[in-house]
């Protein structure tokens, strides 16, 4: 939050994992007051109940509100659990659906129209109100009613199979969750073009976001290889066809790697200077040409690893980047902390929790003057802003005690069984 | 009408992640300028081509990604071609611009902070800190986000994802963010600049191994393939090919022991407790084979769905626009490209990233990629330049 570049939007998710929960933490970034209905009484996916589970940090409190997948997917928002399959509960959707301007939803394509809350009810209760569905395969369509996670997107998208090693197997590839991480960008522009259009019409407009169609705009080249050339793209692994060097090569150390490309003569005659081969660079040498990289592969490929397995990542590329070539170390899951970059630009965020305390968090996608992302509200407890939220929208303390009676809203799950 | 009618946006730099930025402007109705100099955007220069013949006008990622822009070929590295730049700035809402962060820096400078567009600059490492000058690509911001890393073998290289999917992720973080500014400037007046390294972009995203690890300490395994702890989970073998499961948790793992005629399984500790299930991944497996064996990939998509198993058939480039599901909803389109000679480049792109109110909405219409400086005189003409002027500029070589 602390960004105001949408601020006065207001925005309910009713949706679980990531492709739609984070694309709200992005807008609660971006200033949108956003409320996150957490399914009740029956646990979202990132919200498991037992331990063990490679998810769940150690700690005290609640198995739920310790999970990383959860935590880092849910900044910036408030959190109310309803069970809105009760009457009470579809009441109090109804009331936010009136105070809202966008209602985002990732069930599978039909569930919300049983639910009693498809676009046309939505429209009618409160027709300046848009609405993001985010249905694998659409809304509409033979595959009406399926499920699947991003990892299943990948493989029907064509994406999976161009990923893995050159001399792999289908059965070795390793699923990604790639369309979590490009979808919320795309309906995100999608939310902001329905908010133009009521400018002009008075009325929000309905995003049908299938997110395989979405997923294969990221990677138009697939279907080009087979409609220009009939020919199916083939894994590549880090090379390029026609530049070379470009690959990952085996740095010193254990397990340490680094990346290094050279795009033109000038990079490579730079890099060949580094790796104390000026001649490599030079005219008639076979290398010197971008034609003859490209034909020597293998051997320029083994000259660059010889270089590359001389001294460790970081000091690799620190060298190859003075001279002006493209290098970097190939970071594990912690090394971010090692970057003197990130550190510079502040990028990492010290988030407190009540049962992940002190954690030094990853940072924002943007920066943006004069009203730059922070990390404002930690991921909410289950249920913490129920009366908060249900008060603003009308709701009595009364009436919210009865409500919490009754079991229509909640702000635990069951303890393990 | 469409949603973005009357937005004015200009592109400079000429990269793929500036070219992927104002794509969907583009495409949903706003006017882009990609200003280019006259040597070709670098997007221009990427394969695949038809025929494998290079050419600036028929690269593929150009003909994907600059849809229904004009191309003005200026060298802005003159005083005359910043003189152009500037009269172009006048009145747009939008500035997207990738270029070596010192000249980044001077452009930006240059941009009036009361009158000027919004701007959304990209980089590789932000424009400042010590790595700010640094240049990366595809691949090297790739490994800085930590998802190479994840997406490996132990003891293997990591590997990135298909051929600049970092970068397009990266182009598309720019575009939505330029979008909110201009939206930001409607309600409160204020102009805003955002800066999109594209380190920051990615890791900061929500696939990113850091985050998980920063909470826990978790490090997913390198095992590669099927996983042996949670399963099913990654492709396995049948008939035809290959089927991708994600079915390891209830009510999913269930569902499928049922459909492959082992109820019990569904159940069994052996097979659903976290602490025993590893050791009996291979009894699991053993089942499961058979059964995906004896049918196709389709077959199984279906039946396993019905079942209510998340599963999908694992496709291959030549599949995907034949699907039952990218047919009926029309999900690749074909247009007319201008090619090099007089006859249209029939070229086939990935339709609208999402469907605004209906299939068939003419909310998203991507017109053809303009040629390099195919619309320079015209939008010299728009700028005011005489003709006299526009050869002055010619001749100094300042435009193509």
């Amino acid at each position: 939050m602390s960004g105001e570049a949408l601020r006065g939007l207001r925005v309910v998710e009713l949706s679980e994992v990531w492709a739609g929960p984070f694309g709200c933490s992005l807008v609660g970034d971006l200033g949108a007051d956003v409320i996150k209905l957490e399914t009740y009484p029956r646990n979202s996916e990132t919200r498991p109940l037992r331990e063990p589970d490679p998810r769940v940090a150690d700690g005290d409190g609640p198995v739920y509100e310790r999970v990383n997948t959860h935590h880092h997917g849910n900044r910036n928002k408030r959190n109310i659990a309803v069970d809105v399959r009760t009457p009470e509960g579809a009441e109090v959707l109804r009331r936010l659906i009136g105070w809202a301007d966008l209602l985002v939803e990732s069930f599978s394509a039909g569930t919300i129209d049983r639910m009693g809350f498809g676009w046309e009810t939505v429209h009618a209760l409160n027709p300046r109100v848009s609405m993001v569905s985010l249905a694998g395969w659409g809304q509409e369509g033979p595959y009406d009613g399926y499920v699947m996670f991003g990892v299943g997107f990948d493989a029907m998208a064509g994406h999976a199979s161009v990923r893995g090693y050159p001399d792999g197997t289908m059965a070795d590839m390793i699923p990604i969750l790639h369309s979590d991480a490009t979808v919320p960008l795309a309906w995100i522009f999608g939310m902001v073009g329905a908010l133009m259009e009521r400018e002009r019409t008075g009325e929000g407009s309905y995003l049908d976001l299938a997110q395989i169609e979405e997923l294969s705009t990221n990677v138009p080249q697939l279907i080009a290889e087979w409609t220009l050339n009939h020919r199916l793209p083939q894994r590549l692994g880090d090379s390029d066809p026609h530049i070379v060097p470009h690959g990952c090569y085996r740095a010193g150390g254990e397990d340490a790697w680094v990346n290094i490309a050279a795009q033109d003569d000038r990079q490579w005659g730079a890099l060949a200077g580094v790796a104390g081969h000026p001649e490599w660079a030079e005219d008639g040498h076979p290398w010197a040409s971008a034609a003859g990289r490209v034909r020597e592969r293998a051997a320029v490929d083994a000259a660059v690893g010889a270089y590359a397995a001389s001294d460790d990542a970081w000091a690799i590329a620190d060298r190859l980047q003075a001279a002006g070539v493209i290098a970097a170390p190939v970071l594990a899951p912690g090394d971010p902390l090692l970057s003197p970059q990130l550190h510079a630009r502040e990028w990492f965020q010290a988030v407190d929790h009540p049962y992940l305390p002190n954690r030094l968090l990853g940072g924002f996608l943007w920066r943006m003057r004069p009203d730059g992302p922070a990390w404002d509200r930690r991921a909410a407890l289950v249920g913490e802003h129920n009366a908060e939220v249900l008060g603003e929208l009308g709701y009595g303390a009364g009436e919210i005690e009865a409500l919490s009676a009754a079991g229509v809203i909640g702000d635990r799950y069951p303890g393990p069984a | 009408m469409q949603p973005l009618d009357g937005l004015r946006v200009v592109e400079v730099g000429g990269t793929i992640a500036a070219g992927v930025a104002t794509k969907r402007f583009s495409d949903f109705g706003a006017s882009v300028v990609k200003v280019e100099p006259p040597t070709g955007a670098e997007i221009r220069r990427i394969a695949p081509f038809p025929d494998d013949r290079p050419h600036l006008d028929t690269g593929a990622l150009h003909m994907a990604f600059d849809t229904g822009k004009r191309s003005l070929a200026l060298d802005l590295g003159t005083p005359s071609g910043r003189e152009v730049l500037s009269r172009l700035l006048e009145g747009a809402d939008l500035l997207v611009a990738q270029l070596p962060v010192p000249e980044l820096r001077a452009l930006l400078g240059r941009v009036d902070a009361e009158s000027g567009p919004s701007t959304v600059a990209i980089t590789a490492h932000g424009m400042d800190g010590p790595y700010a000058e640094r240049a990366e690509n595809d691949l090297t911001i790739f490994g800085w986000s930590t998802r190479a890393h994840r997406h490996s073998v132990q003891g293997r290289e990591p590997l990135r994802y298909a051929p600049n999917a970092g970068l397009v992720q990266v182009g598309n973080t720019a575009g939505m963010l330029g979008l909110v500014a201009i939206w930001g400037r409607r309600q409160d007046g204020r102009r805003r600049d955002v800066e999109v390294a594209g380190v920051e972009a990615l890791m900061g995203n929500v696939d990113s191994s850091f985050f998980l690890w920063a909470v826990n300490g978790a490090v997913q395994p390198r095992s590669g393939g099927q996983s042996r702890r949670i399963y099913p989970m990654g492709a396995y073998p049948c008939k035809d090919g290959h089927v991708l499961f994600s079915a390891a948790r209830a009510p999913f793992f269930p569902n499928l022991c049922r459909a492959i005629g082992y109820p019990e399984m569904g159940t069994d500790p052996r097979f659903t407790d976290p602490a025993q299930r590893e050791e009996h991944f291979e009894e699991f497996r053993d089942r499961l084979l058979p059964w995906l064996a004896t049918r196709n990939k389709y077959d199984i998509f279906h039946e396993l769905q019905a079942a209510g198993v998340m599963v999908a058939p694992v496709l291959d480039a030549s599949e995907v626009m034949v699907d039952a599901q990218s047919q009926a909803r029309s999900s690749y389109v074909t247009l007319a490209q201008p090619g090099p000679g007089d006859e249209p480049i029939e070229f086939t792109i990935p339709g609208a990233p999402y469907r605004m109110n209906g299939l068939d909405s003419d909310a998203w219409q991507p017109g053809p990629a303009p040629r390099l400086g195919e619309q320079t005189g015209e939008l010299l003409d728009e700028l005011g330049y005489t003709r006299d002027e526009q050869i002055a500029l010619f001749r100094a070589g300042v435009t193509g």
